[in-house]
């Protein structure tokens, strides 16, 4: 401590302000617990402010506009004109309103705020800098502490986001004007997410993936789809590439790509390993971003100071109540590691506030959700096949494509499919993939399917309205017991 | 079969107890209602019954440690019942036994892991198995299908009746059981490497290993490099998720294990020594601290010219001897205080600070503080109004002779209205002695020193003579009863003390 510095004393301290902070701080508000939360920047974190709502915001918006511009088969016909900043504007009204909403709630429950930058002194007392020179500090003793601290992306070498055409997913998201060409470096969810959205925009977008396909870590069948909807956009793919340097070039910069190691390319001999063999590969764009994964914001806390230790990645490993090594602090969200998702550091926040106020709560994976907000989306939860049957499960799986929907087709997007993995025996969800329009949302029936333990028979006999997406979760639940009426059973 | 037994309410109102020490040890048969073991609250010594006849399978406290009422202290293998399969002292020996077989043996410990792989259960039912301290992985679903029900989970809870690997195992025929098992069953390989010692480290280069292995080797913090394989693929080292926890669970084994190695050579020379500050003393200390600090005590004292008394109690002793009854002079004090409380009702009162009344007492029950080898215990004499003096000696020797013993039940140790301690027997004059609270007053009593005194006769000359002479210290809660009153409070008391035969009247 300063010398003529009082320490304020509280309960919970919770460093982070993101999906999984204010929800931790939130809940303990609750508890009764004396609860004060540190945010440096803005309240909702990454999420809120640079991450999903943001770019589901644009996404949206873009896929109106191409929508609209593609609609001719319905019998619209329409040239809509496209204004990026009038898009970013509201984009970013709905962000002022739901991070406005978060100091609200944050109030309402008693929650104390503090702007500045959380650093642990010791296993007690934490130090927090305001920001600005001559905003000075302050020392904060808590009993327990929550470290929500998330993720920031990875910088690759060469590729510095401080050089102007080089961006990441969050200033990809600020852009005033669309880039005439694009190139995307990683072809996960978020490079596929912002790819589609450039795409749409009449960017000249191109993915370079170090792996052989999109999305790694989902299934073939379901990156499949979205990569064919991509390349429809117009949006080309370099497989088994990396971006190792950039250049700039006339009116724009030269990225440079070369075979990725030979580890991933001996793994296949197709077609896109022969490609991974031409070099020199370099391709012309305006802007180049950079989406290979984030990292966790973990050197500016002092961890060492309070005894916590992080992981060779820089993660701070918890316990199944997300406890750090040190018994009453607590790490949540994205600096706890994988998954990364906005969702899971909200249960954990949840959990974490719960077992300080002594709560018998604990974190669950079970059927934790994911969803990709590409065209066409992706949500899954649960088990894939071969991860059950990998724990030992037989497995019956039910499957049925959005093309025998009549609530796709009305959409105008009926493609991809529900599948639902099963355990053979008993008949219990454990597992569900879709692919196709809506994902995101058809997934949360599935989720509580695992959850509560239902069989494909509960599923299956559950009532669903017409006509809706919905239904394909019925009918392949069906399908899985080989009754299904709208598609042909296996 | 395995019963639990929870640490029952020992007397009334207890929360928890220190466990003093066990009369029985694992292995041992019991009858019902044996005592196994000695357990300490509230002042009170008391045993535990069995509730069963059967063989002591687990003692899962330690003596001098605080039990909550309500935590299971130790589980028995019910007679004429097949016990459970993992025994506790088999599983050391099984080094590489699965997890989920162990967890019968865990069930109703303080925090249960979350069980990984599926448990077919809704959330709700997970939160109560927490609370409950029941691991799921050995709960039997009788829900549709198998699942486990809240049901389910409250009955592992409280008998383990549906609780334990061995009946989960026995309902093999269920589909969730067969669901349950899988995972063990589908690897045979993984039951060879059981048998071998795990903790060697295989030290390969390449391991082949399912993404979901290597995660559960991450979450062990354990190379899986060095987890021994049993199976092949392609020629290479295949590990399975269960060799991954066996190899962890030996690691833990070896690391625990040399922890006590190195413990066990501590040296036991020390400059201080420091215990748990538990049981009676913990219990005197939290009532003495709430009593000083709640009540404003103020201590009058003086002192009593009691030959009289000496005389009285000399003629009466060998009266009462023939009764069987050692008559000591704490009866007649307790016949002279409870007159003086008569005429000062607020001295045999208190204050109810929660609802903010003052509550006078038309009953007597005296307490008697007693020096005890734990600590100071106060047994109390219910309605000692209504009782003679040789009733109060009798009932008053027996209390003592019980606290002394530790064998005074707690109920016998509650529900005084004012307090008497001797504080003559060791040396001193006078005390402060501290309310019993939320009692208004206590009285303490010096030992009866012969002291010269002025004594003036009938015709009033006066003289020095020898004469009994004993000290009383009265402290009283100033907040109910102003200095003059807890003065002639005392004299009251002295002046049924300076003349025994007022007692007559009483």
């Amino acid at each position: 401590m300063v010398v003529g510095d009082i320490a304020t004393g509280t309960d919970v301290l919770v460093i982070g302000a993101g999906p999984a902070g204010y929800v931790a701080a939130i809940r303990a508000g609750q508890l009764d617990l004396d609860v004060t939360l540190v945010e440096k920047e803005a309240y909702g974190g990454t999420c809120l402010n640079h991450g999903c709502i943001p770019s589901k915001a644009l996404i949206t918006a873009t896929n109106v506009a191409h929508e609209a511009a593609h609609a001719e088969e319905m019998g619209v016909h329409a040239d809509p004109a496209v204004d990026l900043s009038g898009m970013v504007g509201w984009k970013d009204d709905v962000v002022n309103q739901l991070t406005s909403g978060v100091e609200k709630l944050c109030k309402a429950n008693g929650v104390n705020l503090i702007e500045g930058e959380a650093h642990f002194a010791d296993e007690h007392t934490a130090r927090v800098s305001h920001g600005g020179e001559g905003q000075g500090s302050e020392s904060i003793e808590f009993e327990h502490a929550v470290v929500a601290t998330g993720s920031r992306p990875i910088e690759i070498p060469n590729f510095s986001y401080d050089d102007d055409p080089v961006l990441n997913s969050r200033q990809a998201l600020a852009l005033e004007s669309i880039p005439e060409s694009l190139v995307v470096v990683g072809a996960g969810y978020i490079g596929m997410e912002l790819a589609g959205v450039f795409a749409k925009l009449g960017t000249d977008v191109t993915v370079v993936e170090m792996l052989e396909d999109v999305l790694p870590g989902y299934e073939d069948d379901l990156a499949r789809p979205v990569k064919k909807r991509a390349e429809e956009f117009g949006v080309e793919f370099h497989f088994e590439r990396t971006a190792t340097k950039w250049y700039e070039h006339g009116d724009g910069i030269r990225v440079v790509t070369e075979p990725a190691g030979q580890a991933q390319a001996a793994t296949d001999g197709g077609a896109q390993a022969r490609e991974a063999e031409e070099e020199p590969l370099e391709i012309d764009a305006e802007k180049v971003l950079v989406a290979v994964g984030r990292t966790p914001v973990t050197e500016t806390l002092d961890l060492e100071n309070a005894g916590v230790e992080t992981d060779e990645r820089g993660f701070v490993p918890t316990d199944d109540r997300a406890r750090t090594n040190v018994e009453h602090v607590f790490a949540i969200g994205d600096v706890a590691g994988e998954p990364m998702l906005a969702h899971t550091g909200s249960m954990e926040g949840q959990v974490a506030a719960e077992v300080i106020a002594g709560e018998p709560s604990a974190i669950d994976y079970q059927a934790m959700p994911a969803a990709v907000f590409t065209e066409p989306e992706i949500g899954t939860v649960g088990m894939t096949q071969q991860e059950a049957e990998e724990q030992g499960f037989e497995t019956v799986t039910g499957k049925f494509p959005f093309r025998a929907s009549g609530r796709a087709l009305t959409t105008g997007h009926a493609e991809g499919f529900v599948r639902i993995v099963a355990d053979a025996d008993a008949g219990f969800v454990l597992g569900a993939q879709v692919v196709g329009p809506e994902a995101s949302e058809l997934i949360a029936e599935l989720g509580l399917a695992i959850e509560l333990g239902a069989t494909l028979e509960d599923v299956a006999e559950t009532v669903h309205a017409h006509p809706t997406l919905a239904e394909s979760v019925m009918e392949a639940a069906e399908n899985a017991l080989g009754r299904a009426i709208h598609t042909l059973n296996r | 079969m395995v019963r639990e037994f929870k640490l029952p309410d020992v007397g009334e109102g207890v929360a928890e107890g220190e466990l003093v020490s066990w009369l029985v040890e694992p292995g041992d048969a019991v009858s019902e209602d044996q005592p196994v073991a000695e357990v300490e609250t509230d002042k009170a010594l008391v045993e535990v019954p069995s509730p069963v006849d059967g063989t002591v399978r687990e003692l899962r406290a330690e003596a001098g440690e605080m039990v909550p009422v309500g935590d299971v202290i130790v589980t028995f293998d019910v007679e004429g019942e097949e016990p459970a399969e993992a025994e506790p002292a088999e599983s050391d020996e099984r080094a590489g036994e699965p997890e989920a077989e162990e967890g019968g043996a865990e069930a109703g410990s303080e925090e249960v892991a979350t069980p990984e792989g599926r448990v077919f259960a809704p959330p709700r039912v997970r939160r109560l198995a927490r609370e409950e301290g029941v691991d799921l992985s050995t709960v039997e679903g009788s829900g549709p299908g198998g699942r486990i029900t809240e049901g389910d989970v409250r009955a592992a809870a409280e008998g383990g009746a549906s609780g334990t690997a061995a009946e989960a195992d026995a309902g093999a025929a269920d589909p969730a059981s067969e669901a349950g098992d899988a995972g063990a069953a589908q690897a045979p390989a993984s039951t060879e490497t059981t048998a071998a010692p795990q903790v060697e480290s295989a030290d390969r280069d390449r391991t082949l290993a399912a993404p979901a292995t290597r995660r559960i080797a991450d979450e062990e913090g354990v190379d899986i490099d060095a987890v021994p394989a049993a199976e092949e693929r392609d020629g290479e080292a295949f590990v399975t998720p269960e060799a991954v926890r066996e190899y962890a669970e030996a690691q833990r084994r070896a690391q625990e294990a040399d922890a006590a190695a190195l413990a066990g050579r501590e040296e036991p020379a020390e400059r201080e020594r420091r215990e748990p500050f538990t049981g009676v003393r913990r219990t005197i200390a939290e009532a003495m601290e709430r009593s000083k600090y709640t009540a404003p005590h103020v201590t009058h004292h003086d002192e009593v010219d009691v030959t009289k008394l000496v005389e009285t109690r000399e003629r009466l002793k060998p009266v009462a001897e023939e009764r069987g009854i050692g008559l000591t002079y704490m009866p007649f004090i307790m016949k002279a205080a409870i007159a003086a409380l008569k005429e000062f009702p607020q001295m045999n009162a208190m204050i109810d600070d929660e609802n903010e009344e003052i509550v006078y007492k038309n009953y007597y029950n005296v307490g008697v503080a007693t020096a005890t080898d734990v600590g100071l215990m106060v047994p109390v004499v219910e309605d000692a109004d209504r009782k003679g003096l040789l009733q109060l000696s009798s009932e008053m020797n027996e209390l003592v002779q019980k606290a002394r013993e530790r064998s005074i039940s707690p109920n016998e140790l509650r529900g005084s209205t004012f307090t008497i301690t001797n504080i003559g027997g060791i040396g001193g004059e006078y005390a402060t002695p501290i309310l019993n609270y939320p009692e208004a007053g206590i009285l303490a009593v010096g030992e009866i020193k012969r002291k010269p005194r002025v004594v003036t006769d009938e015709d009033g000359n006066e003289s020095i003579e020898p004469r009994s002479v004993m000290t009383l210290s009265l402290s009283f809660d100033h907040r109910l009863i102003d200095g003059a009153e807890g003065a002639r409070f005392t004299n009251k008391v002295m002046e049924y003390l300076e003349n025994p035969e007022l007692l007559l009247l009483e």
